[in-house]
């Protein structure tokens, strides 16, 4: 469903991805680990489209090319990124975002929109889902949210928007435990044969409560080890440590081995 | 600016034809305003070098355009002025128990005294303002007894169609709540052809004690056009004046309040949006004088600017010796959507009392990029995302407009009617 093939992102002349693999099937959920810094989140927004990077390679989704489309096209193809910070927009009304949001995709998509009464019905399943009470709707689309309102309101729309794939990027940061089971729980009941997700955690924690197909390492732009779900408790014993290599880019520069001294 | 003639406008009392002259002559002594006028300074000097006024006619042109169509629908009371004269046919002049509404000029020659602090001269320092005096003998009063709730609001529509000489209009409007008593006056400008021309609108509120008045400005006058709009509020003890005024029309289009606290625990509360595209100049002139004990101000405007518009909020809060426990806050928050818009934001503060707390703020901003990509990523167009953010901005300060028809109204004009 989606491959990931050579692909590399740099930012002001600095490369972060140098050369990603990665193949995704149909109702797979991966994994994706890593240190701080080894572009786990710059992954994450070359596949959702965020401007400002220079990106070579290619992602196709469906067999179609991904790093052709603008943000919203990719969205109306199935692409939903649940934000690690997810932005306030004061003055937006929660419940008129997400039916924009949802109507815009129908509407690329060459679907009806959605009536107000049947948004309605679809938007209190989801809040239902996460365990949100009504009024969230009401407010100002994360304006004075707390950080696991936020969260919530990540997969609520991800609920109403039914993605493809869905990519969560630390969808478990500033999470206490009863927030992410909640969370966790959401994003269970999404689970399904057509739909496929890419978990990106720092911590193996999250992976308890959302169990991966497949666990990939990232480490300095590169996915340098994969494997099943027992990779991650690898991880949380050892740490990084044993894949990152020494000779990073941003290691202290030393001396060639044999050059004259 | 010049004057057509050197024939004031008649009717009232003597000394209201005193005043007039006293104010041709003012207008001869002060000369149009300069950018060394700090609250002229934005101005388009040339344009308002051009406005000319003098004595209003009998009575405007006939309109032949639907006025319902381009202002709010309200079904209370109204009064349309159309350049200066009050078109009777579509005014309604309804009589309330408690309240009289009638034209300026009836009020003239009928109970000049109701309207005499209006045309008081005093040390007047604004040219439009002295215009207003000689040659404003038309317009709104609006007399409210004690202990009246008015719950619908009362409509004044002002009409400017410039015509070549005098290409200015001047009206007065004179509200003025009894003790007990609480109103809401919706004063909606606008105006037909393209031609150049100004409209010069001068409203006197006077507020006994306890009363409280809601009044809106609903500024869309042409962008050929000039609009100038000076509001004087004296406010009497625990009294309240709202005021909501909308800023979106006119090639310069200025709201001056000047408030007056001068009733112990009397209470003012400002607020506004000017929305600007082209060359547009939307200027906000506030002063706020606490001149009382335990009186508290806000004011809270609102800039959008787009194109090469400039907006201009100039600020003022005066504590006078005496009014101590004064409560005054001030902000003025600006989202610049070119890199051709300007603003300029000045608060002015002059504290001669002791217990005093003030507070002022202000912002720009552009739209932020990161929301936009938020919004994109949940598939709303480009477009559509840089609307929602700005009319996310603007709604701020509809949302408290407690009347449908205007806030829907405001909401259409600004282009978004579906939200």
């Amino acid at each position: 469903m989606l491959h990931v093939k050579n692909l590399t992102a740099s930012i002001d002349d600095k490369q972060i991805l140098k050369g990603l693999d990665l193949d995704v099937g149909a109702g797979e959920v991966h994994a994706i680990m890593g240190p701080n810094g080894s572009g786990k989140s710059t992954f994450a927004h070359a596949l959702a489209g965020r401007e400002g990077y220079d990106i070579e390679g290619t992602v196709t989704l469906d067999d179609a090319d991904l790093l052709e489309m603008e943000p919203e096209d990719r969205a109306a193809a199935g692409i939903f990124m649940g934000f690690q910070y997810p932005v306030e927009i004061p003055g937006v009304n929660n419940m008129y975002f997400l039916r924009t949001a949802l109507n815009s995709v129908r509407k690329a998509r060459g679907e009806t929109e959605i009536g107000a009464r049947d948004f309605l019905k679809t938007a209190n399943e989801a809040m239902a889902l996460v365990d949100m009470k009504e009024d969230f709707l009401n407010r100002a689309v994360n304006a004075g949210f707390s950080g696991g309102e936020k969260k919530r309101n990540e997969i609520l729309q991800m609920a109403v928007m039914q993605p493809r794939l869905a990519i969560l990027d630390e969808t478990d940061s500033g999470l206490d435990i009863d927030a992410l089971r909640i969370i966790a729980g959401g994003v269970n009941a999404l689970r399904g044969p057509e739909r496929s997700m890419i978990v990106i955690t720092h911590y193996q924690r999250l992976l308890d409560y959302i169990k991966p197909d497949f666990v990939h390492v990232l480490v300095d732009g590169r996915i340098v080890e994969s494997g099943d779900h027992t990779l991650a408790l690898h991880l949380e014993d050892h740490g990084y440590a044993d894949f990152v290599n020494t000779d990073l880019n941003d290691a202290p520069e030393r001396p060639l081995t044999g050059a004259p001294s | 600016m010049t004057i057509s003639s050197t024939a004031p406008a008649v009717g009232g009392t003597d000394a209201m034809a005193d005043a007039r002259l006293g104010a041709l002559d003012r207008i001869a002594e002060l000369g149009p305003p300069t950018r060394r006028d700090e609250a002229w300074r934005y101005a388009p000097h040339r344009q308002l070098g051009e406005l000319t006024f003098g004595p209003s006619p009998e009575s405007g042109p006939s309109l032949s355009v639907d006025l319902d169509s381009v202002v709010p629908t309200l079904s209370g009371p109204r009064i349309v002025v159309v350049n200066g004269a009050v078109d009777r046919d579509r005014s309604k002049l309804a009589s309330i128990d408690g309240i009289r509404i009638s034209t300026l000029g009836d009020a003239l020659a009928e109970r000049p005294e109701r309207v005499a602090p209006h045309f008081e001269l005093g040390d007047v320092d604004d040219v439009f303002l002295a215009a207003n005096i000689a040659f404003g003998n038309d317009g709104a009063v609006i007399h409210i007894e004690d202990n009246v709730d008015l719950d619908i609001p009362i409509h004044i529509i002002d009409v400017a169609v410039p015509g070549d000489s005098p290409n200015g209009t001047c009206t007065g409007v004179v509200v003025h709540v009894g003790s007990q008593s609480s109103a809401t006056v919706v004063e909606t400008r606008v105006g037909f052809t393209d031609a150049f021309g100004g409209s010069n609108i001068r409203t006197s509120v006077t507020l006994d004690a306890d009363a409280t008045l809601e009044h809106i400005v609903l500024q869309d006058v042409p962008t050929e056009q000039i609009h100038l709009s000076r509001v004087d509020v004296t406010q009497g003890l625990n009294s309240t004046f709202r005021a909501r005024s909308f800023n979106l029309g006119a090639a310069y289009g200025r709201l001056a309040y000047t408030v007056h606290l001068d009733g112990e625990g009397a209470h003012a509360d400002l607020s506004g949006l000017f929305f600007g595209f082209g060359d547009q100049t939307l200027d906000q002139q506030l002063d706020i004088t606490h001149a009382a004990p335990n009186c508290t101000s806000r004011q809270s405007y609102r800039g959008v600017l787009d194109d090469s518009s400039t907006g201009v909020f100039n600020g003022g809060i005066d504590v006078k010796p005496g009014a101590d426990g004064t409560d005054a806050e001030q902000s003025n928050d600006n989202l610049l959507l070119s890199n051709r818009a300007e603003i300029n934001t000045q608060p002015r503060l002059e504290i001669l009392a002791d217990e005093v707390a003030c507070k002022h703020g202000a912002t720009v901003g552009q739209l932020d990029d990161t929301a936009l990509y938020y919004m994109r990523s949940r598939g709303i167009p480009a477009d559509e995302a840089r609307r929602l953010l700005i009319n996310g901005f603007a709604d701020q300060a509809v949302d408290d407009v407690g009347i449908g028809a205007v806030r829907d109204w405001i909401t259409h004009r600004l282009g978004h009617d579906d939200v």
